[in-house]
């Protein structure tokens, strides 16, 4: 038995691909974000599109799925490697008319760079890139992943090839996060951050008009963390202070195109018990944010395994992997009848083993809609 | 040295998506239906990280018979507010005198200061720092704390930040606490690092990365291991190693329950090879799970017949 045909065609990952340039696909570890955003980006390509896959994830499982060595901060072009394996699949598939790519950027560099790139003036980044805080910030701030993700989407976005967009298809898989919506929340965190007039305070602490309470928390402050301490505090904010208005004006600028028609996000899940709340909480954050969620995805699915009648005494795994497809559909119709509003665009089948070729994943991207 | 699930510290730690919620519910289950050294039941608190402006989905089941079983969902501006308090009580004397104002009032001005909730807020490390100073203060008064950390590299970044502001702080007062607190980590006798992984390759690796990791933080408390979710062995395992395959799926539930074991034994050599010795939990079907508290009673009784704890 095949799955059921019940995804409508509007709301199919094709249908995603055909009407969005960007895809952000979203969710918590461990549901094959991965692996997906791989297959769309490949399918996108099989379609006729220029195609990216852009990831940050730190664990390199895109190289890994992608079967390739390495992966860097530039763009691989694979599209060559794609057409040889979709001719061992089915000769039809390598005639297709698109491109893909891939891209892991290396977080750390774009963030020294970023920081480059703002800065008024070469010292001035130096000096922010000195400042102790300012290196814990870049290494340790969970909202740095997440924000410099969207610096290069947008740059990505923006670069061209012969007057027209260089990707017509860009594939955004998003850094794994403890919450579905974890992604969405790190640029407001980090913009908290860059609050001017708090910086201000901090920068010039001895300024005439700071109030007497704030004389008294800042002496408690020094106590509680020493001098050094403090000092390092008003060097790394003079430093925000001079990157401020021109970081501001690129968060508004990246936080734009996300609310923008040409991007989609699909909700990357598994059927499990927790599924149905996590959803609400996206679909609400969403829209609080004005995106567009095009679909929902739901990974690692049992219930494409054709039912042959089992053996008179199944196995102990055959009578679990029974019971898993039972709770499965129960938990898919829930699903369904709890987002009304969020379709499921396509339900991958769970793999008997990993994916780690392309050929792997042109099976996969086959395998997006029933 | 005792097991590391033995501890008054338990860490429970790996990536997301492998059960550490569920795991370290049971292991608090579990140890609650221990007796300590002088025979008296005891005294367990069990602590997650979730956000708390979310309904607390994750409750732990009552233990049954004598033990207690706390649990604590840590808010990190309470845990900031509560740290803040205690720490401008401790300065005391002189320099609060010089100041002519009370401890209360003080207290006050600096935690409604607008700069300082300010950086409580949004400076980074603060609330890895105060959540894991709440945790190690709360270990008094328990005879076993079990923390359900947030996946690996949210998880090894409280233990950094610790460390940085150790260093960041040089010589004040929240330098000593931080030094204090890494002491405690460091120590085998006090606590103790549970590695959860699933037999899947990458959450495998991760779990290795995660110990290298562990281990530069704390390279005298060497950490230990789980694999949960370990599907039942089959009798008739595919003959061809998974990467021979034609493709990555399976046609049947027969085909697909054999090659799921095939594939597991396969990812665990992964561990093997690392010389790593480790439990395995079984996956608990969904007969036996048709709620949490009945997941984590089931996780419960597992953890105890492997003599994870006793």
């Amino acid at each position: 038995m095949s799955p059921a045909r019940t995804t409508p065609s509007g709301s199919s990952i094709s249908a995603i691909i055909a009407k969005r340039r960007i895809i952000v696909t979203c969710g918590t570890g461990g549901v094959g974000k991965t692996t997906l955003s791989a297959a769309i980006a490949v399918k996108a390509a099989l379609a006729g599109k220029r195609a990216v896959v852009i990831t940050i994830d730190p664990a390199k499982r895109l190289a890994t799925s992608l079967g390739v060595k390495h992966l860097g901060d530039e763009a691989t072009d694979l599209t060559e490697q794609l057409r040889i394996v979709c001719k061992k699949v089915d000769p039809t598939l390598g005639k297709f008319t698109g491109a893909l790519s891939a891209i892991i950027p290396d977080t750390r560099r774009t963030f020294e760079s970023f920081v480059k790139s703002i800065a008024s003036t070469p010292a001035g980044a130096e000096r922010v890139m000195k400042n102790p805080i300012f290196q814990i910030f870049a290494k340790e701030f969970s909202g740095t992943n997440e924000y410099m993700a969207l610096e290069r989407l947008y740059a990505l976005a923006m670069e061209t090839e012969n007057g027209r967009p260089r990707y017509d298809c860009i594939v955004l898989d998003t850094p794994p996060s403890r919450s579905s919506q974890g992604f969405l929340e790190a640029p407001g965190l980090l913009a908290r951050f860059f609050e001017e007039k708090l910086i201000r305070w901090l920068a010039f602490p001895a300024n005439a008009l700071v109030a007497a309470g704030m004389k008294k928390a800042l002496g408690i402050l020094e106590r509680l963390t020493g001098a050094g301490f403090m000092t390092s505090l008003v060097d790394f904010a003079t430093g925000l202070l001079q990157v401020q208005s021109t970081f501001t004006a690129n968060l508004k600028r990246v936080m734009e195109l996300l609310e923008s028609k040409e991007v989609g996000f699909i909700l990357v899940t598994t059927p499990s018990p927790g599924t149905a709340p996590d959803l609400r909480h996206f679909v609400e954050k969403l829209s609080q944010h004005k995106m567009r969620l095009d679909g929902i995805s739901i990974n690692r699915t049992l219930s494409y395994l054709t039912q042959k009648p089992l053996p008179k005494n199944p196995s102990a795994g055959e009578k679990l992997v029974q019971e898993l497809i039972e709770r499965e559909r129960q938990l898919i119709r829930e699903l369904r009848a709890s987002a009304a509003d969020a379709p499921i665009c396509s339900q991958l089948p769970e793999f008997a083993r990993d994916v780690h070729t392309l050929e792997d994943l042109v099976h996969v991207s086959q395998a997006l809609e029933p | 040295m005792t097991q590391a699930c033995q501890r008054n510290l338990i860490f429970v730690i790996g990536k997301g998506g492998v059960g550490k919620t569920v795991l370290s519910q049971a292991l608090a289950l579990a140890l609650s239906q221990t007796q300590n050294k002088s025979g008296k039941s005891k005294k367990i608190l069990w602590v997650c990280f979730e956000d708390p402006s979310r309904p607390m989905s994750k409750l732990i089941p009552r233990p049954e018979g004598k033990g207690q079983l706390w649990h604590l969902n840590l808010d990190p501006m309470d845990a900031f507010e509560e740290y803040a308090s205690l720490k401008i009580e401790a300065l005391g004397g002189t320099f609060l005198s010089r100041l002519k104002i009370g401890t209360t009032r003080l207290t006050k001005t600096f935690l409604d200061n607008k700069l300082i909730r300010y950086m409580a807020k949004a400076a980074p490390g603060i609330h890895e720092l105060v959540l894991l100073g709440k945790v190690w203060y709360e270990r008094e008064h328990y005879d076993h704390v079990v923390i359900d950390m947030p996946s690996t590299g949210y998880g090894v970044a409280m233990f950094q930040s610790t460390i940085n502001f150790s260093k960041l702080f040089g010589g004040g007062p929240l330098a000593r606490d931080a030094d204090q607190m890494l002491a405690t980590f460091r120590d085998p006798e006090k606590s103790g690092f549970w590695i959860v992984a699933l037999p899947e390759e990458m959450p495998l690796r991760e779990a290795i990365e995660l110990d290298e990791l562990l281990r530069e933080l704390f390279p005298d408390n060497p950490a230990e291991f789980v694999v949960n979710r370990v599907f039942p062995e089959s009798t008739h395992p595919n003959p061809e190693a998974p990467d021979q395959w034609e493709t990555p799926f399976a046609t049947d539930i027969k085909d697909y329950a054999a090659k799921r074991s095939t594939l597991e034994a396969h990812n665990l050599k992964l561990w093997d090879q690392a010389k790593i010795k480790y439990t395995e939990i079984g996956y608990i079907p969904p007969s036996q799970s048709r709620d949490e508290a009945e997941l984590v009673r089931s996780l419960a009784d597992e953890i105890r017949e492997k003599g994870i704890v006793s």
